[in-house]
């Protein structure tokens, strides 16, 4: 290690620099443009190839994320179809378990016009661009049963009249909220607050009043939807309404309230979460997996500070109708793969009822399928009922080929909200302009 | 290479027809040198040429035609300088260059002076040093964002040790969220970024010193020059080239700063961490609009080669005097 530094300044030793210390400066500056350079790349690929039949023999990749017993629970499902299909062999590509990340590493397979992966894991926000941008096949070959499926969540995978994605499992964002705290849950903000407040003054173990994730990631745009904001594809042509007014100002006064920490402005879900199970706050804004971990499989009385004290409903919007934040994963085909056929067949036996069902109750991924919500799930996770008050409320976020951009505006704005960077009048008035113009290039171009 | 073939070298065949047997010999024996040597380095360059000059070809290439892959039918079609006149329409551009160069400005010289402390630090004689010199090593070796992510979780301010410390020490600030507002974020960027980058400092400037003779430090000791003195007259002018390959090493990485700040704030809060490498990444990766990123991309690189020079021509005016 200590000869690297002495070779690199090989001029050090002379009393005058020599020009070798010139020639590194120069080297330093080549190297620098090209390390940049290096980073923009990217191709453009032809159809699809010519197409194997469901009944050959074959290997497809599934790129897919989900760690721990999401995981366990997709190589449980992969065994199970390649026992019902013993032709085909599933490979699992696992990406990043972050979405941002996940998003990325397909995108770069796309783009270098990979045959494989076959079938994708989908956020609900990322069909429209894929389909866009010609990487996805449209699955309306294969006819499917687009009514089997919770309409919201059906919706995120059409798009100009094709079905590019499906439904794999449903999430939704709510209000966690304490059972032995709080007797009857909130319907307006005031209460929401009020209540905080006073159970905060009653129980000295909690920490702040509501949790809520506040970083400036996609988190914040889907907090800021469950909390009333609209941002419907409809109302993006002008999002600087009274309405999405409201809900900034609610969220900030909850920060200068002290309802909030201020540090929710930097808090993601991970960090809500262990808010939530530690017993710290007596309201949370999650998605559903928090129901497995307070009181899913394996736990019992004693297990964490919340065990069977855990309460969920839509968040009370300033509005008075509550929105939840439509989250949850699609399954969709790579449009270059040559497995289609293959491909359909295992989202087929992922979206069935039995697949649906023991994924929910061994990961506590909320079936996208309805037909799945009956007695055989509701005995082994009975929590799976109560949830569905809050997917009665999901609400999807725009599907659009420029989701991605919008969501960073709204990002920004609601950082510098939560943050005291600008207020919500100024905030929501500097957003809705460029919003609108996104907006535009996609219906004009596209 | 096929090494048992007798090479056909024309000119020097030609250049020595008139010379004796011997001569023609030796004459073909260095061309045969040569050739094999220009054979052995010829993988290497391809190499290079393959990961360095296609790329960056490629990139300007890229950058001025449209490759938007939500616009599929325009790709790869001639774009004029579209995609820099919306680098420049989008607003983003300069606010994102202004605080690239003043956090590169800052983070360098905080860096450097303290670079140059530890420097001379582990440079005198203690007992441990090895295992001292081993230590400050350590944060180097940490990736990027690793070391972003160790720091986001320090700097939380509910749970983070930042906070523990000045709370337990009852000192200010203990309340703070630190990266929930633009001048604590930025100072909670810098601290990740020295922690990681100080030790490169370090290290170049260590080496320099080691290589300053003893005797000179002790005729100046004779002479009656005293440690400032010492410093300014002695160490410094032998350490420049030293000093000069870690000013332009970690200026330029710091110009190019995004994995601390995509780990630590993704640019937050609002827009205001957001620095150039960040809005290069986002057009390209999440815009998927990669002649955009790569006009962004080419920008950069100017600016970086434009940085070089500056410090090219400070070097060579240092030359002269």
């Amino acid at each position: 290690m200590r000869n690297w530094p002495s070779a690199v300044i090989s001029s050090g030793p002379r009393r005058r620099p020599v020009p070798g210390g010139r020639v590194t400066v120069l080297a330093a500056a080549i190297s620098a443009a090209v390390a940049l350079a290096a980073a923009g790349c990217g191709s453009s690929g032809s159809g699809a190839g010519k197409q194997v039949a469901a009944s050959a023999k074959q290997t497809i990749v599934f790129a897919t994320q989900g760690l721990g017993s999401e995981g366990t629970a997709t190589t449980t499902a992969v065994k199970a179809f390649e026992k019902l299909h013993p032709n085909i062999t599933v490979q699992i590509l696992n990406l990043s378990p972050t979405s941002d990340v996940a998003f990325e590493q397909l995108v770069q397979r796309f783009t270098a016009g990979s045959v494989t992966p076959d079938v994708i894991t989908s956020d609900v926000i990322w069909p429209a661009q894929f389909a866009q941008s010609g990487w996805l096949a449209n699955l309306s070959q294969f006819k499917p049963d687009t009514g089997a499926y919770f309409p919201a969540q059906m919706a995120t995978g059409e798009y100009k009249g094709g079905v590019y994605a499906i439904p794999w499992f449903i999430n939704a964002e709510g209000l966690y909220y304490r059972t032995d705290l709080i007797k009857t849950p909130p319907t307006t903000p005031a209460e929401l607050f009020s209540d905080a407040t006073a159970a905060m003054k009653a129980d000295p173990a909690l920490k702040e009043g509501l949790a809520f994730e506040g970083d400036k990631y996609e988190g914040a745009v889907t907090a800021f939807q469950s909390m009333g904001g609209d941002i419907s594809t409809s109302n993006l042509a002008n999002i600087d309404t009274p309405a999405n007014k409201a809900v900034l100002t609610m969220m900030a006064s909850a920060i200068t309230s002290h309802v909030a920490p201020s540090a929710v402005s930097t808090w993601e879900e991970g960090q809500v979460q262990n808010a939530w199970l530690s017993g710290q706050t007596p309201f949370a804004l999650n998605w559903p997996y928090i129901f497995a971990l307070s009181d899913g499989k394996g736990c019992q009385p004693g297990c964490n500070p919340v065990f069977n004290k855990t309460g969920w409903v839509p968040f009370p919007s300033p509005s008075g109708t509550p929105q939840a934040s439509l989250g949850g994963d699609d399954l969709a085909v790579n449009g270059k793969s040559t497995h289609q056929a293959a491909a359909w067949e295992f989202i087929q036996y992922l979206s069935s009822n039995s697949a649906q069902i023991a994924r929910a109750i061994s990961a506590g991924d909320p079936p996208s399928v309805k037909s799945a919500y009956g007695q055989q799930l509701y005995s082994a996770a009975p929590f799976f009922q109560q949830e569905q008050a809050v997917y009665a409320a999901a609400t999807p976020r725009p599907v659009t080929p420029v989701y991605s951009q919008i969501s960073s505006q709204l990002q920004t704005m609601i950082s510098s909200v939560l943050t005291g960077g600008a207020s919500p009048s100024a905030a929501l008035s500097s957003t809705a302009p460029t919003v609108k113009q996104l907006m535009s290039t996609v219906s004009s171009g596209g | 290479m096929t090494a048992r073939q007798e090479p056909a070298a024309p000119a020097a065949a030609i250049a020595a027809a008139g010379a004796g047997q011997r001569r023609h010999g030796s004459f073909s024996l260095a061309a045969r040198d040569r050739r094999f040597g220009y054979g052995l380095v010829a993988p290497a360059v391809i190499v290079l040429l393959a990961i360095t000059a296609f790329p960056l070809v490629y990139n300007v290439w890229n950058s001025f035609h449209h490759v938007d892959y939500l616009f599929p039918a325009a790709l790869g079609s001639f774009a004029g300088v579209h995609n820099y006149s919306e680098m420049f329409t989008g607003g983003q551009f300069l606010p994102s260059l202004y605080r690239t160069l003043g956090f590169t400005a800052v983070s360098v010289a905080v860096e450097f002076a303290i670079g140059l402390a530890l420097a001379l630090a582990l440079n005198r004689r203690f007992h441990g040093r090895p295992l001292v010199r081993a230590a400050i090593l350590i944060p180097w070796a940490v990736p990027t964002v690793v070391s972003g992510l160790l720091w986001k979780s320090m700097f939380d301010p509910q749970n983070g040790f930042v906070n523990y410390i000045l709370q337990s020490l009852h000192l200010p600030l203990a309340h703070t969220t630190w990266l929930g507002q633009t001048w604590t974020a930025w100072a909670a960027i810098l601290v990740a970024d020295a922690w990681r980058n100080t030790p490169f400092i370090a290290l170049l400037l260590l080496a320099g010193l080691q290589v300053i003779p003893r005797d000179v430090y002790e005729a100046a000791k004779i002479d009656g020059a005293g440690v400032l003195r010492t410093f300014v007259r002695i160490t410094l002018p032998i350490l420049k080239p030293a000093i000069m390959v870690a000013l332009i090493f970690r200026t330029l990485s710091s110009f190019l700063i995004f994995d601390v700040i995509y780990a630590m704030t993704n640019g937050g809060p609002g827009d205001s961490t957001q620095v150039l490498a960040y809005l290069n990444w986002f057009a390209m990766f999440n815009e998927s609009n990669y002649g955009l990123g790569a006009a962004i991309s080419v920008a950069l690189m100017v600016i970086s080669l434009i940085i070089a020079a500056i410090y090219v021509a400070a070097f060579r005016t240092e030359q002269v005097v």
